[in-house]
């Protein structure tokens, strides 16, 4: 995958980066974008420019990630998940991870580079399996459907009488 | 199996597909050989840094029991 580095103006490199965050389950809904505000901000400081971003939004974790809360271990079992793509320099990037590290509400985060484009795929999972079509369905000829007149009560209790005294 | 990303098209992986991401990892959540995936070295080395980032952020197991 080819990354890019550009020349701002002032003749420093500008690169594209992505943050993914997961901010503590403790925060409440509408406390959300001031945790999501503080980051931002602190792009925005460095000299940064957004270029795409996912709203946080709480999901189920794979596994529980434990967290240090003061003096004790907290373990969590879901999280606000969002993420952020903007392009900035390489200095403002290193300065963006460690303000995530201190930043008590974010529980995990994850700054890596990437390209302007979007990247997710467009196609949805269903249609990526690969259907299977047996043989056998195809090569069988579809079998008349059966016309079935109704049949009466008495008719199929002689019917079963039938085949039980044989 | 054929190249599921070669046949859709996909360029770029990214580790928030984690509905794509499933179509490479086996139901313990490792991820699948190249002789499985049927993808080419550059992909799969893609899509390898992909689930590791998904595992990092919860969106996918370490491990499945």
């Amino acid at each position: 995958m080819e990354m890019e580095t550009n020349l701002s103006e002032e003749g420093g490199v500008s690169r594209v980066y992505e943050i993914g965050y997961l901010i503590v389950p403790t925060v409440a809904e509408d406390s959300l974008d001031k945790v999501v505000g503080e980051i931002r901000s602190s792009i925005e400081k460095a000299g940064g420019s957004f270029i795409a971003e996912g709203a946080p939004s709480l999901m189920r974790l794979a596994y529980d990630m434990t967290a240090r809360e003061g003096d004790k271990n907290v373990d969590y079992d879901r999280g606000y998940f969002g993420w952020l793509k903007f392009e900035a320099s390489p200095e403002s990037a290193i300065a963006l991870e460690e303000s995530l590290r201190t930043n008590a509400s974010v529980l995990r985060h994850i700054v890596f580079r990437t390209v302007r484009e979007d990247t997710r795929a467009k196609i949805k999972a269903p249609t990526l399996r690969e259907v299977k079509t047996p043989r056998t369905t195809l090569a069988a000829p579809r079998r008349e459907e059966e016309v079935s007149a109704p049949v009466s009560e008495v008719d199929l209790d002689k019917a079963l009488e039938d085949l039980t005294t044989e | 199996m054929a190249n599921i990303l070669t046949q859709n098209d996909i360029q770029h992986v990214d580790y928030k597909d984690i509905d794509l991401l499933k179509q490479f990892v086996n139901p313990h959540g490792r991820v699948m050989s190249r002789k499985r995936t049927a993808l080419t070295a550059k992909q799969q080395r893609a899509v390898e840094a992909a689930v590791k980032r998904a595992r990092f952020m919860g969106l996918l197991p370490f491990i499945q029991k």
